[in-house]
């Protein structure tokens, strides 16, 4: 048998295949053949060139670029490659380090998504960091389409004089990292322990601690009801261990303070109807509105904005909101967390006894001025001191660009410039074959299901431009091997999937879904199953 | 020897490659050249437990089960599912049955807001008022109307048979839902 296969390499995906057809009929294309010369039939090994892509990072926004991708490829009965490339062991990003433990059925998206690594065939390699094991170039040398859906790594900040240098200043995402048991914040504990002062027993409630969290969404109220509860109240949770002697059951005051009225506010009414609820499902926490601020905050175009297309979510927190206000306070409970509305955070104050901590936060009183939709805080002159122990950030999580993408970072709303998920510009002298998806794209907004109209805009333009490729990526390497060169050890699906067992196995309580593993070294290690 | 593995070829899928020809693989033959990374144990199965979290939503509805008609109008608005719905099982069960792409991203325990539908009037006023926990859920529909409930919350009674079913139009791209990409 003569066989020739001219210039074509041996790749890591190949598809042999015979097919009888008439001799003469000599189709070229993009297929390196060989032929016998047997006489009635022409058989040909073939080698088929698959489409590939990539998506860096394996949150939401990843995950459901993935299924849709896979989906539409599917219907159209059409193939390809899909890699999702994350940095951390584990998948799912947000959706295992930022969802709230007392939210475990928010997390059921999970099963969801383990279906795509599961059954339909899409690759995982966890522990890869793009940007540093290996470059956005060599990826598009790889894959015909590259997406980044990477999120939001840093905070926006107030910016208040001081704030870089105080001790006991967190951001709400590093706080709640460590509460969900992130590897790379275990230290944020130290911190936050020291804030709160030193280690408690876990049945004890920190009396006469105060906490003030900045901010007015979701990751607020859970910084508060996390606090609130402690880590005896989460206990059956996945809320992780280390949290146990640091939160105790709970601190004694905890305020939330933003500048703008309750109808601005970005929380949702499930978050604030949980915040109400506290009291009654027993955590002996009370919770409390003030009337007066309701009633500040009612300016004619709030009001308007309650009655606009988009009202009826805000009504139904205001009518919440209201009837918490009305009940009269249970001054017994050993806790309470006040929503305070209408105070712009001024300054910080410093403790007389050690300078580089906070005893306070002052607040300036705001009213609001402008158009319905458009509300501004204007200050008043009058203060208010909020004292504090410690103080989390929680006014928004922040993206910084990757290495080399500078210059195609929007720095106002810190995302990469795209349209329709498409980056337009040319990087490295090279357009075309890149992608946004989530965070990254639209900035740090929304719940786990916005992104999927998201990924879908995302897929759509993929689609459009692998359809139009003139000739698609004649790979020499793929990621695998890339990776053995420089001696990455990537974590594929099974990998992650002992983690998973592991964590599931070794509980602290029967309740709990799992038990995270916190230690980078050892969750890399039950991942290899090595006993190193 | 070629020739006889040609004759003994298994067909198993079609494959499309952009040129246009047509190539079956073998896979019974060259099978472990395609490699397999991930794991195929099954998903563990989770049940509720006595802190009352909601682990899946409805229990499987026997096949069994007398059936009613529905209509799931995709987002479109165009394209139309008419399917049987078991009675007892939720909405959001039966497009699952069907393979219909409405997502069910908390699995149906009312903690996300995707399985949403938009009912016909009549079938809404007619349906008991839906609980506190729906109605917040709703508060984030993407194209939420007056009479959208959410899929997983409604049970299929003998009185809905023939309802039409709208999936909002939560996107505008035609491309995951079945157009095809523009020739080369």
């Amino acid at each position: 048998m003569a066989t020739s296969f001219g210039s074509c390499r041996l790749q890591r995906y190949w598809r042999w295949g015979a097919v009888l057809r008439p001799k003469h009929d000599q189709q070229p294309l993009r297929l390196a053949a060989a032929t016998t010369t047997s006489a009635s039939v022409n058989v040909v090994l073939i080698r088929t060139l698959t489409r590939k892509v990539a998506i860096v990072g394996s949150g939401p926004s990843g995950c459901y670029t993935a299924k849709y991708l896979r989906a539409a490829w599917d219907k159209n009965k059409e193939d390809g490659e899909i890699d999702v490339i994350e940095r951390l062991p584990t998948p799912y990003g947000l959706v295992r380090y930022g969802v709230a433990p007392d939210h475990p059925e928010v997390k059921n998206v999970q099963n969801d998504f383990d279906a795509l690594f599961e059954k339909e065939g899409i690759n995982y390699y966890g522990n890869v960091q793009v940007g540093r094991d290996v470059s956005i170039a060599s990826l598009r040398e790889i894959y015909d389409a590259v997406v980044l859906a990477t999120g939001c790594q840093s905070d926006r900040r107030l910016g208040l004089e001081g704030e870089k240098n105080y001790s006991n200043i967190l951001s709400a995402r590093e706080f709640v990292a460590w509460y969900n048991g992130h590897p790379d914040f275990v230290h944020i504990g130290e911190k936050v322990q020291a804030a709160l002062g030193g280690p408690i027993d876990e049945d004890k409630v920190r009396d006469g601690v105060s906490v003030v969290v900045v901010g007015h969404g979701n990751v607020a109220l859970d910084c508060a009801r996390v606090l609130a509860k402690g880590g005896k109240g989460l206990y059956d949770t996945d809320i992780a261990s280390h949290v146990l002697q640091v939160l105790g059951n709970g601190v004694a005051h905890v305020s939330i303070v933003g500048r703008r009225g309750h109808i601005q506010g970005a929380f949702t009414i499930k978050e604030v109807r949980e915040l109400v609820n506290l009291q009654e499902e027993g955590f002996a926490v009370s919770f409390v509105v003030r009337e007066e601020e309701l009633d500040m905050g009612a300016t004619k175009d709030s009001l308007e904005e309650l009655e606009s297309a988009a009202g009826r979510p805000k009504q139904r927190i205001n009518k919440l909101l209201r009837s918490a206000a009305a009940k009269k306070l249970d001054d017994n409970q050993p806790k309470r967390v006040d929503l305070r509305f209408l105070l712009s955070p001024s300054s910080w104050e410093p403790s007389a006894d050690d300078p580089s901590r906070i005893e306070a936060l002052v607040c300036e009183r705001t009213r609001l001025e402008g158009h319905a939709c458009a509300q501004r805080a204007v200050g008043t002159g009058e203060f208010e001191r909020i004292p504090a122990h410690l103080a989390l950030l929680s006014i928004g999580y922040k993206a910084d660009p990757m290495p080399g993408l500078e210059n195609h970072f929007d720095f106002e709303r810190y995302t990469v410039r795209n349209e329709r998920g498409r980056v337009e510009r040319p990087l490295d002298g090279r357009l075309g074959g890149l992608y946004v998806a989530g965070w990254l794209k639209r900035g740090p907004s929304g719940i786990i299901g916005t992104n999927i109209p998201d990924a879908k805009e995302t897929v759509a333009s993929i689609l459009d431009d692998l359809g139009s490729l003139e000739k698609w990526n004649e790979r020499e390497v793929d990621l695998l091997s890339l990776l053995q060169e420089k001696g990455i050890q990537a974590l594929d699906w099974g990998a992650y999937r002992r983690i998973d067992e592991k964590e599931k196995m070794h509980k602290r309580a029967e309740n709990q879904p799992r038990e995270k593993i916190t230690d980078m070294k050892e969750l890399i290690k039950t991942a290899l199953h090595s006993s190193a | 020897m070629i020739h006889r593995i040609a004759q003994s070829a298994v067909i198993l899928r079609r494959i499309k490659p952009p040129g246009g020809v047509v190539v079956t693989p073998c896979y019974s033959i060259w099978k472990k050249n395609v490699p397999h990374q991930f794991d195929r144990t099954p998903k563990n199965a989770q049940t509720t437990t006595t802190t009352g979290i909601r682990w899946h939503g409805g229990s499987a509805v026997g096949a069994d089960a007398p059936t009613i008609q529905v209509t799931f109008i995709h987002p479109n608005g165009t394209d139309r599912s008419v399917v049987d719905a078991r009675i007892g099982e939720t909405l959001l069960q039966t497009a699952h049955r069907h393979d219909i792409d409405l997502e069910g991203a908390c699995e149906g325990v009312c903690a996300c807001s995707t399985c949403h539908l938009i009912l016909p009037s009549a079938m809404y006023d007619n349906l008991p008022e839906p609980s506190e926990d729906e109605e917040d859920m709703l508060d984030m529909a993407f194209g939420l109307q007056e009479t959208s409930r959410l899929g997983c919350q409604i049970t299929v009674t003998p009185e809905m048979d023939g309802v039409e079913l709208r999936m909002p139009a939560a996107t505008r791209n035609f491309y995951v839902d079945g157009h095809k990409p523009k020739p080369h």
